[in-house]
């Protein structure tokens, strides 16, 4: 289900930003105070698609091997 | 209750430390700082009588007169589409150097290869902490994109990655801080230096004369290093046995030279005059050749005694800690191409977390084999390149446009032979390991029941 909210809300995300695509590659090259427009991007991106792709991993049956008692 | 406080105490003093060392990292990225002579906008009108073509810059409202360089011809100009352009001044007229069209038009093609290549550079990234930069920002380049964008592009994907999978790496026991961050506040000062180095042999030998420099010390030193770690992982695969600390990291750990550093994570108290110029040798390196992991890591393993594992895990946090600053740099500058950043990270955010989790799964030497097989291949297509910088700085006569394209292609498929190299390691020894933690739940869970 999280799987699922966290791709939705990404690939949102992507199709918002792509679609703009003319508006958002001039407003991110502003420089100056618009570097946070990037910045912030990326650290969005970092979360919901990085939880997204941890969710889906998950769902893949791909985890981590259980750690051995030491 | 009391872990909890410690924990958070900890956290508190790391934000600290990283909010203390930013303004000193300045010019902490590889690959060098942004261009500064150079404008953005789009040319409205172009004059091929006269040379000259009418040039609207992004941060003003009036067109100006620009003047066509030697090497710019007319037919190289678009019209109405944001370029980035490089100039020089004479007589207070602006000499066009360079125009390159800043955003390309993203065919099906183009938006699959960087799919595909966010996607192993994620997975090798999670693996062996650093990896990627190397092989995308030629990528990048060979698709169309202007060198500056392409650097900036993939180092703003290089920290959000880098974090993820220090997160990831983290939560699996792997990454020390506290040597992460050490390392990274002395990396840093190292850039600095690397870059003064850097610069006087530019102002010394040209830019033909840096090239040179950069891709001999780049082969030798990959050559070098990756040679000195795929000859460990040999030893320790067909041995079998277990990691065995590195004796030059156990002699060092002997000189006890006050202040000592504590590293919980990987094991070892170390001399701070030891661990410092570590840092300091790595950040210098990273400047001169631009990717740092090939030096940090096997750094961290040979010298300062962490495994493979930690080495590696540690590697992303420096990574981010160094890529975030580099990206507010470049975005500052407003170069950044945020849809090739984003493409990227589409694959390579579930690449790195994948990565990540197969080190789990894995002994210490499939890392160092993976870490040695891609050194030793891109110092290949590094070393390529020589014969054409040779032959610029004029010490060789000039090569013969057949075997210029062809050490040209050696070049670019070498970098594609190293991203699927590493693929297949890590994908088998993966599918191993998983192979025989299953074999090995399914012996052990009948006793436990």
């Amino acid at each position: 289900m999280q799987t699922i909210i966290f791709g939705v809300i990404s690939l949102a995300s992507y199709i918002i930003l792509f679609s703009n695509e003319g508006l958002v590659t001039d407003t991110y090259t502003k420089g100056g105070y618009y570097a946070a427009f990037p910045i912030v991007t990326a650290f969005w991106f970092s979360f919901i698609h990085g939880a997204f792709g941890s969710n889906l991993l998950t769902v893949l049956g791909l985890e981590a091997k259980k750690s051995k008692s030491k | 209750m009391k872990g909890d406080g410690f924990q958070m105490r900890r956290i508190a003093a790391i934000i600290l430390v990283v909010l203390m060392i930013l303004p000193l990292a300045t010019a902490a990225f590889a690959g060098g700082p942004p261009p500064k002579n150079f404008k953005k906008g789009v040319f409205v009108e172009i004059d091929k009588a006269s040379g000259t073509a009418l040039f609207l810059s992004s941060d003003s409202t009036e067109t100006m007169v620009v003047k066509l360089g030697e090497e710019i011809k007319a037919e190289d100009l678009t019209l109405n589409k944001k370029v980035m352009m490089t100039f020089e001044e004479h007589d207070g007229q602006i000499v066009i150097k360079t125009a390159e069209t800043m955003f390309l038009d993203l065919t099906l093609s183009k938006f699959i290869a960087l799919i595909v290549v966010g996607l192993i550079g994620g997975l090798l990234s999670g693996f062996i902490g650093s990896g990627g930069a190397f092989v995308l920002t030629p990528a990048m380049m060979s698709l169309g994109v202007p060198g500056a964008i392409a650097v900036a592009s993939n180092m703003c994907h290089k920290f959000p990655k880098a974090m993820v999978g220090t997160y990831k790496r983290f939560r699996y026991g792997q990454v020390d801080i506290k040597l992460g961050l050490v390392m990274a506040i002395s990396a840093i000062a190292g850039v600095q230096i690397g870059i003064k180095i850097q610069k006087a042999i530019m102002n010394a030998w040209g830019n033909a004369g840096s090239n040179l420099y950069v891709s001999f010390v780049f082969v030798i030193v990959l050559v070098v290093v990756g040679g000195f770690v795929l000859r460990d992982a040999f030893k320790l695969a067909t041995k079998g046995g277990e990691d065995s600390k590195p004796t030059l990291a156990l002699k060092l750990q002997k000189i006890n030279i006050p202040p000592m550093m504590h590293f919980k994570t990987a094991g070892v108290t170390m001399s701070a005059w030891i661990t410092l110029p570590i840092g300091l040798a790595t950040g210098m390196l990273a400047a001169t050749i631009a990717v740092g992991g090939f030096i940090g890591v096997p750094g961290m393993i040979y010298i300062v005694g962490a495994t493979a594992i930690v080495a590696s895990a540690t590697e992303l946090l420096i990574a981010f800690v160094m890529g975030a600053w580099g990206s507010v740099q470049w975005a500052i500058s407003g170069l950044i191409d945020i849809r090739l950043t984003l493409l990227i990270l589409s694959a390579s955010l579930i690449g790195v977390q994948l990565g990540a989790l197969g080190t789990t799964y894995v002994k210490d030497h499939t890392i160092k084999l993976v870490m040695a097989a891609v050194m030793l291949i891109v110092a290949v297509s590094r070393g390529a390149k020589i014969p054409g910088y040779l032959a610029d700085v004029g010490l060789r006569s000039p090569l013969d446009p057949t075997v210029a394209s062809v050490l040209n292609s050696v070049s670019f498929w070498a970098l594609v032979a190293a991203l699927g190299t590493a693929g297949i390691i890590i994908t088998a020894a993966m599918i191993k390991g998983m192979a025989s933690a299953k074999q090995e739940e399914k012996v052990v869970s009948p006793k436990e029941i």
